[in-house]
């Protein structure tokens, strides 16, 4: 990128950046906008005297509102502490997750102004942002196109491509401070629910933030319970395929944690690579009682696109013809199952979850339905006219 | 016979038109005390105001009337001019006195801005005469104001013609 065309976009637009700024009408600057200072904005402004804007005044109305007058502060999920003067108006996000969890929490989308290009591409699932800006990914983003968007936040990841996140902050910090960065993982149950609240608050979005997180933690907590009492001895043994053959994840993964949620024992947890390489003679001596198959990304086959579960099943028979495998008692046992990441790796990971747990203990989890949990959190928190009879394919059988 | 039921036909079809048209308008409704006031005479003017949590008013009365007090706080109101201007705080109502003059009519017209909810819009104009003499164009709003209508007003107007046209296609 042309480094003198990027900072003279930095100049010029580090005095524009609306969120840097204090609190519109807080006239003595004491950093708390109190009554009689936001009555006197709003009659001055009513008039045409003064110098703010509609804008201005709508932000001085919602702090007032929302935050008592104040600026918020809040802790992201990478422990940096930040504050917010104004509500969002102009978001990027760089990860899909958090652009997910913007739509769940009734986030106006006509306020996030550019996106990762996964997202930009996903438009069966994302139909809204095909008009959006598109800034690349972390590990390319365009970082021009950011900065001549003006925007008061940016989204990144918290806890994983850390370096690449990193650069990007060290990048906007230095060029435009008055961006806030905003650093939320969005896929991982141990966090999910507080970052749920937190970017709930960060945008005024507190009431649906409440019934999301209720919503997401009534599933999660009630596959944990229905699980809370298997003796470790007793735990259903599964072995879980990435997209490659062969491959796994050990514990510390986040699909790790998922599986553990579920009730699973993962044989090759113990391994030392977060992903490692299994030898297939290793698998069959480990004889699972369930298989879990991923799908989605660098195996196509399933997701939101189409309803082609055909693929799925091609996917599962491929497996079923391993040499070797009519042993496992997986096998045997009919336990083989084919799962699309995008129910388990991402802001939905809960529903895949839901799956595991009624793969791993059907008797246990009789009553849980993953497929209409997942139709609601479509339908309700996405806002999706997307119908799970006849639309996209995520599991099978 | 066939004509009285068209009759009613158009008149339910207008009235299903209007109906959701008014149900669109404003959330801040006027009414005064009289529009046709005696010289000098003080008269009143109420906003009723519906689910503004912050928000503004600012009305607007014609030439020779003049603002005479409100029981809306002190601080939150402010005279300019003609222009009187009102910070609304979750109020459901707003009432103020305006003075008339020895004659002349013209309409108070007025705006509304949620801050809260971002939206802002023109409050119906209500005219307003001395002892109800009119005196045609006199304190109406700017040509500018007049450019300036309502969606409602434009809704009404598209619900016409679509009226007119589907009328004059059934001839």
């Amino acid at each position: 990128m042309n480094r003198h065309l990027l900072l003279a976009v930095a100049l010029l637009l580090i005095a524009g950046t609306a969120s840097a700024a204090g609190i519109p009408g807080d006239a003595d600057g004491n950093g708390v906008l109190d009554q009689p200072e936001y009555t006197a904005a709003v009659l001055a402004y009513l008039v045409g005297e003064g110098d703010l804007t509609r804008t201005d005044i709508q932000d001085a109305a919602w702090v007032l509102a929302r935050w008592d007058g104040r600026p918020l502060e809040i802790t992201d999920s990478s422990g940096q502490t930040l504050t917010l003067s104004r509500p969002l108006r102009r978001v990027v996000t760089f990860t899909g997750e958090s652009l997910e969890t913007l739509r769940s929490l009734g986030f106006a989308m006509e306020k996030v102004v550019a996106v990762d290009k996964y997202s930009h591409e996903k438009s069966t699932f994302f139909p809204e942002c095909g008009g959006k800006a598109n800034v690349g990914s972390i590990w390319s983003p365009d970082m021009e196109r950011v900065l001549t968007l003006r925007p008061d936040a940016v989204f990144l990841y918290a806890t994983i491509s850390t370096a690449a996140c990193d650069e990007i902050q060290q990048k906007l910090d230095a060029s435009s401070p008055g961006i806030r960065v905003l650093r939320f993982d969005c896929f991982k149950p141990a966090t999910y629910p507080g970052e749920i609240r937190t970017i709930a608050a960060a945008t005024g979005c507190e009431d649906r933030g409440d019934e999301f997180a209720r919503f997401y933690t009534s599933v999660m907590d009630g596959i944990r319970a229905g699980t809370a009492d298997v003796p470790d001895d007793e735990k259903t043994r599964v072995y879980f395929e990435y997209w490659a053959d062969y491959k796994t994840f050990a514990s510390g993964s986040g699909y790790n944690e998922k599986l553990e949620i579920a009730g699973g024992y993962n044989p090759f947890a113990g391994e030392s690579a977060e992903y490692p390489e299994i030898d297939p003679e290793a698998v069959i001596v480990s004889n699972p009682e369930v298989v879990v198959k991923l799908t989605g990304q660098k195996l196509a086959a399933g997701g939101y696109v189409g309803h082609d579960v055909a693929a799925l099943e091609a996917t599962q028979s491929a497996i079923l013809e391993r040499p070797g495998w009519t042993r496992l008692a997986a096998v045997a046992d009919d336990r083989v199952y084919v799962i699309h990441s995008d129910i388990l790796g991402g802001a939905q990971h809960f529903i895949g979850t839901a799956y595991l747990a009624k793969w791993f203990y059907p008797e246990r989890f009789a009553d849980l339905d993953p497929n209409a949990v997942h139709q609601r959190y479509l339908t309700e928190f996405q806002g999706l006219d997307f119908n799970l009879a006849s639309e996209g394919a995520f599991v099978y059988p | 016979m066939m004509r009285s039921a068209a009759n009613r036909l158009f008149c339910l079809a207008l009235l299903l038109m209007v109906v959701p048209v008014a149900a669109c308008g404003t959330p801040v409704i006027r009414s005064l005390s009289t529009a046709e006031p005696g010289a000098g005479e003080v008269f009143t003017v109420s906003l009723a105001v519906e689910g503004m949590t912050l928000g503004g008013v600012v009305e607007t009365l014609p030439d020779g009337y003049t603002f005479a007090g409100t029981d809306h706080p002190d601080d939150r109101v402010l005279v300019r001019g003609q222009r009187v201007a009102f910070a609304v705080t979750n109020e459901t109502s707003i009432t103020y006195s305006v003075q008339a003059p020895a004659s002349g009519s013209g309409d108070i017209i007025g705006t509304w801005e949620d801050f809260i909810a971002e939206s802002h819009g023109e409050i119906p104009p209500s005219r307003v005469a001395v002892d109800g003499i009119d005196v045609p164009g006199a304190g109406d709003p700017s040509p500018a104001d007049a450019r300036a209508g309502s969606p409602c007003t434009a809704l009404i107007a598209v619900a016409g013609l679509l009226l007119v046209a589907y009328r004059g296609g059934r001839r």
